[in-house]
């Protein structure tokens, strides 16, 4: 059996690099990428508390983080294209607008 | 054996991710990120919660990272090329995330190393969460299943190009 805290560290590393790339890039598609790759690693960190208390309510929050990680991606996405049809680019810095 | 997969596979997950972070084009982006979810629904199973990897190769590497690549072939991003961050930035990001994650792992590692853990198998199945999601989450369920109604209306609403002088067509007159 691999100790939790095992889990708890890679979590945390890949958190680390979904907010380093919320920080460094500018192209809006890898920063919402980088955004569900910090959403899954809460999702590992939820699972491995889970296993450690032998509780199913982290479980299930996982169930409805996924529900709600894909309600985020359609109205995310949505919202890119809408730009882009506006500004014909996805760099944040362009987007710098509520009304046009 | 365990230990092996698990390096193996965290290795991989890792990786994976750097290059989502650090790679130019978006669409080697986000296969690398439907890699990554791969390896991370390893993770889920050496956790003893099978039914959740399914689910997490399902709807993430199937249907929202498909989502994802649909997206950036739809707008034809793979040939735009980034503009370089100012460098003042581009250090002030690594430097705030790389402290930002040295304490994270730091008081991961002070607080939340456990002596042991408990006893006996961990039932996790589809039949055990299927229980628990239809008796004490259930309203919560039926919000989640009027979220993604929303959801669905909202991503219609926005991407929809107007059909006669609707907004996109206001907002060509405008000069940027």
């Amino acid at each position: 059996m691999i100790p939790t805290h095992y889990f708890l560290v890679l979590s945390a590393i890949l958190f680390t690099i979904g907010v380093l790339g919320v920080l460094t890039r500018k192209n809006g598609i890898t920063i919402f990428m980088s955004i569900e790759l910090m959403v899954n690693a809460v999702n590992l960190t939820f699972l491995a508390y889970a296993r450690q208390f032998h509780q199913t309510h982290g479980l299930i929050f996982v169930f409805f983080i996924m529900a709600i990680a894909a309600a985020e991606a359609a109205v995310g996405l949505a919202i890119f294209i809408s730009l882009f049809h506006h500004r014909d680019t996805i760099d944040v810095d362009e987007a710098n607008l509520m009304h046009w | 054996m365990e230990f092996a997969i698990f390096f193996f596979f965290a290795a991989i997950a890792v990786i994976f991710a750097l290059v989502v972070v650090l790679h130019r084009n978006p669409v080697v982006g986000a296969l690398s990120l439907v890699a990554s979810f791969f390896a991370l629904a390893v993770m889920y199973v050496l956790l003893e919660a099978p039914f959740l990897a399914a689910l997490q190769i399902i709807v993430y590497a199937g249907a929202i990272m498909v989502l994802f690549l649909f997206v950036i072939m739809l707008l034809n991003l793979q040939h735009v090329a980034e503009p370089a961050t100012r460098p003042v930035q581009q250090f002030l990001g690594y430097l705030t995330a790389a402290a930002f994650g040295i304490g994270l792992i730091y008081f991961v590692l002070k607080y939340a190393v456990f002596a042991a853990l408990p006893k006996g198998p961990f039932l996790a199945n589809a039949r055990v969460l299927g229980i628990d999601i239809f008796q004490a989450y259930v309203f919560p369920f039926e919000m989640v299943s009027i979220l993604l109604l929303a959801a669905i209306v909202g991503a219609l609403v926005m991407s929809g190009r107007s059909m006669k002088g609707g907004r996109a067509a206001i907002g060509n007159e405008v000069p940027r």
